[in-house]
């Protein structure tokens, strides 16, 4: 195994056992949740390929489901955000033999591609994980708001888990 | 074969997506057994060894609200101690009363039951305080005893409490009779020790012996006939040498008074009435 590979699994069982054990339990003011533990998926090398994005997606989801007792929701929005990983790099990064490491981050982008990055992705999987569950019953200004809070805070919590990481790699380098 | 396979590969990670998305939407939807299963569960080994050693740490987090709240709580229910209390003791004050009153020999009389809120021993002139006035039928002059005997008599009541003379005062002469006889003395305290009281004017020829108990009179509205009061003790020689004095142990424990019955008279008025009359024609 590689000392990427590593990394990554550290990354993941670490901010799976953060969201879960934290972030399931706060709604900043009855309606902002983060979802800090979709940052690994953010993170993964481009180079991967999109089957084991897309496994390590779904097996991301479902250990937070499983946790959360929330069956199959983060499961679904974590699929979808590995499938659509790829096409928002593109979106805003279009030279992606440009890219140094593979790794997206605000080091290897930039920080403005990736502030764009993190947010639409962000709004993507606040988006899924909120219609799905509001699907029971529906007050669209309710799920709005916790649409649109929560996206703000998933994203400054990936600006911050990324500018940690980050400084890591660096003292590392 | 070979164009199926390629086309296989060509759009596996299609394929990965859609079984993915359909087992997530299966879990999310099917309502079969197997969403169910533990393992899929926060109630699996992992999930809870987590949440086990997350608690243990978070639990310090709340000790301050969790201790409120169990302030909160404790008081509430100290409070509810506190009328169930009361409750319960108007409860067994009712069964009390109807219990006593079952005694024929006592059917002119009723009871009244009150707790004792201040009581003194120590004093030449002792007075107790209950819980009970005129708004629950108490009259100056009516008799107050305990379960063991004669406590005191009525001297002044408020509407929700009233003060008894207690049998430990100087000033309270009590008219009674040796259990058995028909001579009477009277009662009274002479100031030392609370678990004792004297017994005089008994006439010389009255018979007695140590042992006898001694009991009201019922020469007068205060106290029925036969309530107990003591037992004597010794007998002693009184001042004047036509009477007996005798020493007399109190049935009472004036130092742990609680419920106290008061008794009710309902000829009261009627021989009140008589006796005026009486003093009137003269």
């Amino acid at each position: 195994m590689s000392k990427t590979t590593i990394k990554f699994i550290f990354l993941a069982i670490m901010l799976i056992a953060v969201q879960v054990v934290v972030f399931n339990h706060i709604a900043l003011l009855g309606y902002a949740v983060g979802f800090i533990f979709i940052y690994t998926l953010l993170h993964l090398p481009l180079t991967l390929s999109a089957n084991w994005t897309l496994t390590i997606g779904f097996f991301m989801g479902l250990a937070v489901d499983i946790f959360a007792d929330t069956q199959g929701m983060n499961a679904i929005a974590c699929t979808i955000l590995a499938a659509l990983r790829r096409p928002v790099v593109k979106l805003y990064f279009p030279r992606e033999e440009d890219i140094t490491d593979p790794c997206p981050s605000a080091r290897s982008l930039g920080f403005p591609v990736f502030a764009k990055y993190a947010i639409t992705l962000s709004a993507i999987y606040c988006l899924v994980i909120f219609l799905v569950e509001s699907m029971s019953f529906f007050r669209p200004l309710s799920l709005m708001l916790r649409i649109a809070s929560s996206t703000l805070l998933t994203f400054l919590l990936m600006i911050a888990t990324d500018s940690l990481t980050s400084s890591h790699n660096e003292k590392r380098l | 074969m070979r164009n199926l396979i390629e086309f296989f590969l060509r759009y596996s990670s299609w394929m990965l997506f859609v079984a993915y998305m359909a087992a997530g939407c299966f879990m999310l939807f099917h309502s079969n057994p197997w969403q169910h299963h533990v393992m899929l569960t926060s109630a699996n080994a992992v999930s809870a060894v987590v949440y086990k050693g997350a608690s243990n740490l978070t639990a310090y987090f709340h000790l301050r609200d969790i201790n409120e709240d169990l302030q909160r709580r404790n008081s509430a229910l100290e409070l509810e101690v506190i009328n169930l209390k009361q409750q319960l003791e108007r409860t067994r004050e009712l069964v009390y009363a109807d219990t006593m009153t079952t005694d024929s020999a006592l059917q002119r009389y009723s009871f009244i039951l009150a707790r004792v809120i201040n009581n003194t021993t120590h004093r030449t002139h002792n007075y107790i305080t209950i819980d009970k006035g005129s708004a629950d039928g108490i009259r100056p002059e009516m008799g107050v005893m305990d379960q063991n005997g004669v406590v005191g008599i009525v001297n002044v009541t408020g509407p929700h409490s009233a003060r008894v003379i207690s049998l430990l005062n100087n000033h309270l002469r009590l008219s009674c009779k040796v259990k058995g006889h028909d001579h009477v003395g009277s009662l009274v305290w002479d100031g030392t020790d609370p678990e004792e009281a004297i017994l005089e004017e008994l006439p010389r020829h009255a018979v007695f012996e140590i042992g006898d108990t001694i009991v009201t009179s019922g020469f007068s509205t205060v106290f029925p006939e036969g309530v107990p009061i003591g037992t004597i003790v010794k007998g002693l020689r009184d001042h004047d040498e036509n009477f007996f004095a005798l020493r007399v142990r109190l049935f009472t424990d004036f130092t742990t008074l609680g419920t106290v019955r008061i008794i009710s008279d309902s000829m009261t008025d009627e021989i009140r009435e008589v006796e005026r009359d009486i003093i009137d024609k003269k």
